[in-house]
């Protein structure tokens, strides 16, 4: 257990009758980051977030919310958590200001607080003035009333299953900057599958696929670790001729071509430093650049979870 | 405990916010006021068809209609149609929040599962004792205007008979509710359990010492026999107790 995680998971392990969710996940969730936990859909995002809030409960290995077990968290950690599930459910007959007053009567907020919070909430969530009851809300104002309730105790940790999903892109900025705006006092810990979201606010992410974590780091770090693999080199002719030699070579994984420039994709960055300029060289072309490419998360992602389909 | 009363208040909100305080509320008190007056005037209308074509010339001899008539209408109301209403209505009492997610959002805050039943189980049981007796009182008061006379404590005497059997019963169905993952599910076993109560009825052991005795109870101390109490009063108790217990453990081991 990690002194400063927020979230830690110890060889977390789910299988629903049969299936298995969560395969032997191991995972911290620095304090104060904003943790993006990326993955396809049935990867296993939502069955994590469940665990962690004590909705459900492994099958082996642990979860940890602040160095207590989350399958038996006490109201004590549960007040330090604000969770959005992936579809919130709200009573139908409440306005969105009495829900957030109910949310947070449940943590024994104090009526002076609770006011200045769920004013200040309802707005932020975009609901000012809005008096219909939430069984006529679309999808998206419960989605941003969702937000706001998780919001309700002024979380240490805030736990969000897929919260842009609903949201048009005005209310999905909204969230993300309010997001981002937390970095540093709130641990963020939000699953998605929307990559900008995650690139745009994250400063650390896991990839999950198919109950494995695949990858885990600072965003910066994964993307220099895997832009390394990405040669950029632009010639001065031939190549296309340039192109199938490149296909040949060993330490070359993948070759892409627009006009002049090759986008190489490599397996063994110093052999390839070598190989590539003599490839180039052995029919008389010279090099205009070679450079190290810049890779999105989405390549990244790409390349982790699409490789194994 | 604190969310236990801010949970315990949603509900008492949502009772008189949504269709329950009127299914409940509504039903008793037109039982009520229907129960004195159709035990004034079916004996006339019976008496109206009497010895006509219709009725083959047969002549139907019918007692003047008295006060214990329109308590006999109340009782048998509270033990036929409430009673099943509210079998069907708490059939979803936990298993229509899994379904809509609220579970979800609330039992993720500092509300334990178990204050989660037993806000449940209060608030529905004081809206039925509640609009019981609000029931029971406009019976009186109904009765004693239709035939002068309303002697309450019979009437007092069985309506709580029944009541603590209505309690017993939120708590069974918290119980099922609690187990069942659809309101048919959980309203079908409850239909079971009260009708394996009504056989264990007939059976005079089981009425004098299990909650069948207070099924029996009602109509017999409205025909002003001697009826002993205590036992099927204690065995209520009992059961309810480890009903909401039961709910308890079952609740607490279930995936949301």
């Amino acid at each position: 257990m990690t002194a400063s995680s927020a979230v830690e998971l110890v060889s977390l392990t789910k299988v629903y009758g049969g299936v298995t969710a969560l395969d032997a996940v191991d995972l911290s969730v620095p304090e104060g980051s904003v943790f993006g936990f990326m993955g396809p859909n049935g990867a296993g995002k939502t069955t994590t977030l469940r665990i962690l809030t004590g909705l459900t409960w492994p099958t082996s290995g642990s979860a940890y919310v602040f160095g207590a077990d989350a399958t038996s968290a006490t109201s004590t950690v549960r007040a330090r958590i604000g969770f959005l599930p992936d579809v919130p459910g709200f009573y139908d007959w409440m306005t969105a200001e009495e829900f957030l007053r109910f949310a947070g009567s449940l943590f024994g907020i104090d009526r002076r607080t609770l006011d200045e919070r769920t004013g200040a909430l309802v707005d932020m969530a975009g609901l000012s003035g809005v008096t219909t009851r939430l069984g006529g809300y679309s999808r998206g104002m419960k989605q941003r009333l969702g937000i706001a309730q998780a919001l309700v105790n002024a979380p240490a940790l805030l736990l969000l299953d897929e919260p842009t999903s609903a949201l048009d892109p005005l209310g999905r900025k909204d969230v993300l900057d309010m997001i981002a705006s937390l970095s540093g006092r709130t641990t963020v810990f939000f699953s998605t599958h929307i990559l900008s979201d995650v690139e745009r606010v994250c400063d650390t992410v896991a990839v999950l696929d198919r109950g494995h974590v695949v990858a885990q780091a600072p965003v910066g770090e994964l993307k220099a670790r895997y832009g390394a693999q990405k040669i950029v080199v632009e010639v001065t002719q031939a190549s296309e001729q340039v192109e199938r030699l490149l296909r040949r070579t060993p330490s070359v994984s993948a070759v892409t071509r627009e006009n002049h420039t090759l986008t190489l994709t490599v397996n063994d960055v110093d052999e390839a430093r070598i190989a590539v300029p003599a490839a180039i060289a052995s029919v008389g072309a010279g090099i205009v650049r070679m450079e190290s490419g810049e890779v999105s998360l989405e390549d990244i992602f790409v390349e982790l979870v699409g490789s194994e389909r | 405990m604190r969310a236990f009363g801010a949970f315990l208040r949603k509900e008492s909100l949502e009772t008189v916010r949504t269709w329950r305080v009127w299914v409940v509320g509504g039903m008793l008190l037109f039982f009520a006021l229907s129960g004195p007056v159709l035990a004034e005037l079916t004996p006339q209308i019976l008496r109206s068809v009497s010895g006509t074509s219709g009725m083959g010339g047969l002549i139907i001899e019918v007692p003047d209609p008295g006060w214990a008539d329109a308590y006999a209408q109340w009782v048998k109301n509270l033990s036929q149609i409430v009673t099943w209403a509210i079998i069907v209505m708490l059939g979803g009492m936990i298993s229509s929040e899994r379904k809509k997610g609220t579970a979800t959002l609330v039992l993720t805050k500092p509300l334990s599962r178990r204050a989660f039943l037993m806000a449940k189980f209060v608030s529905h049981s004081v809206l039925i004792v509640l609009a019981t007796l609000l029931g029971a009182a406009v019976t009186w008061l109904v009765t004693l205007l239709i035939f002068g006379e309303a002697p309450a404590g019979v009437l007092a005497e069985t309506t709580a008979a029944w009541l603590v059997f209505a309690v017993m019963l939120v708590a069974v169905m918290t119980l099922l509710s609690a187990l069942m993952d659809s309101q048919v599910s959980a309203a079908l076993l409850g239909f079971g359990v009260l009708a394996g109560l009504g056989i264990a009825g007939m059976w005079e052991p089981a009425s004098r010492y299990t909650p069948a005795g207070l099924m029996n109870a009602p109509a017999a101390l409205l025909g002003g026999r001697e009826v002993a109490t205590g036992w099927p009063i204690a065995s209520a108790v009992l059961v309810a107790i480890v009903s909401l217990a039961a709910a308890a453990a079952v609740f607490s081991r279930k995936e949301l």
